[in-house]
């Protein structure tokens, strides 16, 4: 008789449980497909040394532009005859860093102007003001300034993106950082005598990481449009690096007789890049629904 | 509005001189000597100095730094290192080329993104609208690269249809036309996704408000509640964004330039900064970006023309 009942009572006295974040995002199968995209791909970069079949710079001239499904080469070789496996992967590793670092990069100190906006009013607009300035300038500019500047290469991309993601990140912190100084609960903290890094750190910061976090993965995957375009264009990773889009500009030179050199990496960054923008959207829906469009 | 049009125009103050200012970085921390450079390799050191001296380059920074303002303001960009052409000339070669592209790419893409936008939140949740975002999501995460060699290769190589490199003639002649297809294709191509995107959000907005509601009631037919009632309110919102988009479409129209060997700006800043031509590099970064600049303060007053609640 107890036995029966004891379910009952363990039932009710369970809090109905709202899903969690991670469950949300996996309801929406093209959201699960990004997640699991998203994870595929750093696992790879990562683990690019293990998997890679061949050392990212070894060619084989007799193997020059294979296609691929030739015996050993699933997805052909180069036209220096390297085999193209091992490069998207090398090139998943480098353009995947270079975006981790421009989002971190521009996302840290982003997000330090737009907490230094929303917490000291005075410097507010000065602050803002220039970050209207900088988000005068499209990306692709940066890049271009930079690259003329110290010369082509990652680290002047990386740094043109980082320059660029700045003001956004600053604006979005900045926004989710006011709504929060408004409330009761900072002024008790200040009246306790913190510290305002301790505030901002303890009682501001944790509330806009969800807005932070939806921005920094929506941006990764323009930052990997963007970077990926420049080191296209010669601006960014220089040859012999196996770079996404310094691949595809090297393709480019065989398309006629091998279009797999050029495509194969151009697929690598649609596929990451639609994964991250796939991914962003869920999460912005799921974390941030302020944010809904 | 006039407030608001001053304002933005004031704006564009600092912004123009960080523009002159980064201008006058890039050629300060050029690794060669300027003057030496255009003295060439077989000048005595006496040429070499009177040339630094003819160029300034013996002066202090800041004397420098106004002769460059004052050669700036009387449109002297200096000479290219390659072939000794004037920037400004070159650059007045390429300018229009790259209107014509940008022209070409934004007039069937805006309309086909704003129509797109329109008929997801008229339909919004249904399966169309479904596709119709699953398409503008996948068309803002393609390399404009990518789109540009695959038209190269399939239109362009595999089926001979149209002509993929460089620039045949005008817009107005018949190889001009065929010529600017594919490259307007490419570029416009990425630009239909965010438009859709953009446009679906601003319906979505308005279609809920009283006046469409209205609209419905006195029974009219639904087209016209969308097309008469919803889409021109919703236009405000489309027109600045598509305007602060601008800058996207430029990078956009660079990787484009180079793709198709199309002779415009950003085909010409690239090549300069891959053969170390620094006047030209110089002269083609601050051409674009006052570019940029000029097209953000269009768009920044028209909005304001188009907002009677901007006009308070």
């Amino acid at each position: 008789m107890s036995a029966a009942i004891e379910p009952l009572v363990q039932q009710e006295a369970a809090p109905p449980k709202r899903p969690g974040t991670l469950a949300r995002l996996l309801r929406e199968p093209a959201a699960a497909f990004a997640l699991v995209l998203v994870v595929l791909v750093i696992g790879a970069a990562l683990l690019a040394p293990v998997l890679s079949p061949t050392d990212p710079f070894d060619n084989d001239l007799s193997l020059a532009m294979q296609v691929p499904g030739s015996p050993g080469l699933p997805l052909g070789a180069d036209a220096q005859g390297r085999n193209m496996v091992t490069r998207v992967l090398y090139g998943l590793r480098v353009t995947l860093l270079m975006g981790l670092a421009s989002v971190a990069i521009g996302g840290i100190l982003g997000a330090l102007v737009g907490f230094a906006a929303a917490y000291y009013r005075r410097i507010d607009g000065l602050l803002m003001r220039l970050m209207d300035v900088m988000l005068s300038f499209p990306a692709i500019l940066f890049g271009l300034a930079l690259a003329a500047i110290f010369g082509p290469g990652i680290q002047a991309v990386v740094l043109a993106l980082s320059v660029a993601t700045i003001p956004l990140m600053a604006r979005i912190v900045r926004g989710s950082a006011l709504a929060v100084m408004g409330l009761d609960y900072i002024e008790a903290a200040r009246a306790t005598g913190m510290s305002d890094a301790r505030i901002i750190l303890r009682h501001v910061a944790p509330n806009c990481l969800s807005s932070i976090f939806v921005f920094a993965t929506l941006r990764f995957g323009q930052v990997i449009l963007l970077g990926s375009a420049l080191s296209f264009l010669g601006l960014g990773a220089q040859p012999p690096i196996a770079e996404l889009g310094a691949m595809a500009s090297d393709g480019r030179n065989f398309l006629f007789f091998a279009p797999h050199i050029a495509v194969i990496p151009c697929v690598a960054i649609f596929a990451v890049v639609l994964a991250f923008n796939v991914l962003g959207d869920a999460l912005r829906d799921a974390l941030d629904p302020r944010l809904r469009t | 509005m006039g407030r608001h049009a001053v304002q933005r125009l004031l704006m564009a103050i600092p912004v123009l001189f960080g523009v002159v200012l980064v201008g006058f970085l890039l050629m300060q921390v050029v690794p060669n000597d300027p003057a030496l450079v255009r003295a060439g390799p077989s000048a005595t050191p006496d040429v070499v100095a009177a040339i630094r001296a003819d160029m300034g380059l013996d002066k202090p920074l800041y004397t420098q730094f106004g002769l460059y303002l004052w050669r700036l303001l009387h449109g002297d960009l200096g000479v290219s290192i390659i072939n000794n052409v004037p920037v400004l000339q070159e650059l007045g070669n390429t300018v229009g080329p790259t209107l014509e592209l940008m022209f070409a790419s934004l007039i069937w893409s805006i309309p086909i993104g704003i129509a797109l936008g329109t008929i997801g939140a008229y339909r919004r949740g249904k399966l169309v609208d479904r596709l119709i975002t699953a398409f503008a999501v996948a068309g803002g995460s393609i390399p404009v690269f990518f789109l540009g060699l695959v038209l190269i290769w399939y239109v362009g190589f595999k089926l001979q249809l149209l002509p993929f490199t460089g620039r045949a003639g005008p817009l107005w002649t018949e190889e001009g036309l065929m010529g600017i297809i594919l490259p307007a294709l490419t570029l416009g191509g990425t630009f239909i996704g965010p438009v859709a995107r953009m446009t679906r959000t601003a319906v979505l907005d308005v279609l809920g408000v009283e006046h469409v509601r209205t609209a419905r009631a006195k029974g009219l037919g639904e087209f016209r509640v969308v097309t008469r009632h919803a889409l021109r309110n919703a236009m405000i919102p489309v027109v600045t964004l598509i305007g602060l988009q601008i800058g996207f479409l430029l990078g956009g129209a660079v990787v484009t330039e180079t793709v198709f060997s199309w002779p415009g700006v950003g085909r010409l800043a690239v090549g300069a900064i891959l053969s170390a031509d620094f006047p030209m590099a110089q002269g083609t970064i601050i051409v674009l970006s006052l570019g940029f600049i000029l097209i953000n303060l269009v768009v920044d007053v028209l909005y304001a023309a188009l907002d009677p609640r901007m006009r308070a």
